[in-house]
């Protein structure tokens, strides 16, 4: 399978301090992969390593196979880059900013600039210091989406959109995917990457924390069980159970959590009158907040 | 003729027919972007430098015997002929320090500025290349620098007869804008070098450059004060005005070297821009 990004013991610091620590990390080509982190955890710092932007203190780091340095204009030209702060300069009409950095690339469609905007519902005669924030980040989106590139590296897309221009947005990703590009987003929030990600990475410090597909660290998430009995029942019958912890017994109300099957809990309380149930699954933002704090088991 | 209203077969962007002319290179949008700017600073160093120059058929030698003895070196007491007068106040004073203020000021934003918003992270992730971006950014701080020395030019000689400076030559005239432009365009590239290798904000470019400047200026105001006449030959004014271009015309050697020292100052700060992390 080619990789679209390998990063070998990348490392850049700033004087004393760490921006990224050792980070050895690959992303195939392809694939819609997530890399998330709080604030300050390092997703900027290889975002901007990546591009070329900065340059690491030690490590390497390949893109599309090439040099993000060396080969840096190559590079760019099949690169879609959308910033954590997009910025330009806000005299100028949405149209006219996209117009130009299509320029910058040698041109792209003015259908194919329309056409996004129609879906993101973005006024492209609006000059851009007249944007809220969310439209503004539209602008940005375009940009990045507009040349249709090969490689999609986006910090923190979906930054001030509203949820139905979040959904407009993870589309596009879907169909970036099915189109064959490979899409790399930065995320301090699990769940706008859950919904398109393959894989996702965690980062903490500088340093890779996990890396996994969404649905393994799903089924790594266990459930959160509420039973309601008619009757009081006895404890024993349902600690003994396999994958059950955490049980607590309030007369008729027992919960616990489950991890792996749910079905002998379920079969257990089948011997029992019910009349309440509830089971949750683990928010996977309580799993990340116990990578990012380092807690994980 | 379409009215704005009416679906349009062909999409549009919304942006005006001058937007798209402009939107071709990074050097036009850069020209489109600063058009204001760049047109107040000609209207206005054009209107500054008429002005004075008019003043001239009212000038007698006994104002001009009242310049401090100190401050014979910038040459502001020479009555005795037009030139000598363009050259202390025109073209000795205003003019060249409104060009170092204006090569400071633009160059200060040709690189800094848009690496204290984050643009030139924007910019720079497109297929460009760093010293492409400099050097576009720079061709267009030197076309506003031209356009300000034939703003002064044109000032110049729609004064020429009626302020009776028809002693000076227009090849005089002109010669003394073009080195009018090479001066503006040299601050200009001081400043834009200062941002492109260091990376430092606008505010602090601006004031390092035109600081430089004006100590550069008064220097060579000096220096014959202190018996140091040689250096003069150590600051651009010199360059841009020491060969009298009003009397003698166009002077090729000292243009050379203040061309020379703007292409070592962009070649300097390219070098530098490409060394280094972009700032955050």
């Amino acid at each position: 399978m080619r990789t679209a990004i390998e990063l070998n013991e990348l490392t850049k610091t700033y004087g004393q301090r760490r921006g990224l620590d050792g980070l050895t990390l690959q992303v195939r080509a392809g694939e819609v992969f997530g890399y998330l982190g709080p604030n300050g955890a390092g997703k900027s710092t290889t975002i901007r390593l990546l591009l070329d932007l900065i340059r690491p203190t030690s490590g390497t780091a390949r893109v599309l196979g090439l040099d993000p340095r060396a080969d840096a204009v190559e590079l760019h030209r099949r690169i879609g880059y959308l910033a954590g702060d997009f910025v330009v300069d806000g005299r100028q009409r949405a149209g006219e900013c996209l117009a130009f950095l299509g320029g910058l690339r040698g041109g792209v469609p003015v259908a194919r600039i329309t056409e996004l905007a129609a879906r993101l519902e973005l006024d492209l005669t609006a000059r851009i210091k007249s944007l809220s924030k969310g439209n503004r980040q539209k602008v940005g989106i375009i940009q990045a989406f507009m040349h249709d590139p090969e490689l999609l590296i986006l910090d923190e897309p979906t930054s001030g959109l509203d949820p139905l221009v979040q959904q407009t947005f993870l589309d596009l990703v879907t169909e970036a995917r099915t189109a064959g590009q490979t899409v790399f987003m930065s995320s301090h929030i699990m769940s706008e990457v859950e919904a398109v990600a393959d894989r996702v990475a965690i980062i903490r410090e500088g340093r890779l924390v996990a890396t996994d597909t969404v649905t393994d660290l799903r089924s790594r998430s266990f459930l959160q069980v509420r039973l309601t009995f008619a009757d009081p029942v006895r404890p024993e019958e349902f600690s003994v159970l396999p994958g059950v912890t955490d049980l607590v017994l309030d007369g008729t109300t027992l919960t616990c959590r489950v991890d792996g099957s749910p079905d002998p809990l379920v079969k257990a309380a089948a011997r029992h009158t019910l009349t309440g149930l509830r089971a949750d699954t683990q928010d996977l933002e309580e799993l990340f907040h116990a990578y990012y704090t380092g807690h994980a088991a | 003729m379409t009215t704005p209203s009416a679906p349009s077969s062909t999409p549009s962007l919304g942006t005006s027919a001058l937007a798209r002319a402009f939107g071709g290179s990074l050097f036009a949008k850069t020209l489109f972007d600063n058009r204001r700017v760049l047109i107040a600073w000609a209207l206005a160093t054009g209107l500054l430098a008429m002005m004075y120059a008019a003043f001239y058929p009212q000038i007698s030698a006994d104002s001009l015997a009242s310049v401090p003895e100190a401050m014979r070196g910038f040459g502001l007491d020479d009555a005795t002929s037009a030139a000598g007068y363009l050259q202390g106040a025109v073209f000795g004073l205003l003019v060249p320090l409104l060009v170092v203020f204006y090569g400071a000021a633009t160059g200060a934003r040709m690189i800094s500025a848009d690496e204290e918003s984050g643009y030139l992270d924007l910019l720079l992730a497109h297929p460009l290349g760093r010293v492409r971006l400099l050097l576009h950014r720079f061709a267009a701080l030197a076309a506003g620098a031209v356009l300000i020395s034939a703003a002064v030019l044109a000032a110049m000689l729609a004064v020429r007869t009626s302020a009776k400076l028809d002693s000076i030559t227009i090849g005089g005239f002109a010669a003394q804008t073009v080195n009018l432009a090479l001066l503006a365009i040299l601050f200009g590239a001081l400043a834009t070098a200062i941002g492109a290798a260091t990376g430092k904000g606008r505010a602090t470019v601006f004031g390092v450059t035109a600081g430089l400047g004006v100590a550069a200026y008064a220097l060579r105001g000096f220096a014959p004060q202190v018996g140091a006449d040689w250096l003069r030959h150590l600051t651009p004014f010199d360059y841009y005005i020491g060969g009298e271009p009003l009397k003698n015309g166009f002077q090729p050697a000292d243009a050379a070297v203040l061309a020379a020292v703007t292409i070592v100052l962009i070649a300097a700060g390219a070098w530098r821009f490409t060394c280094r992390d972009v700032a955050r």
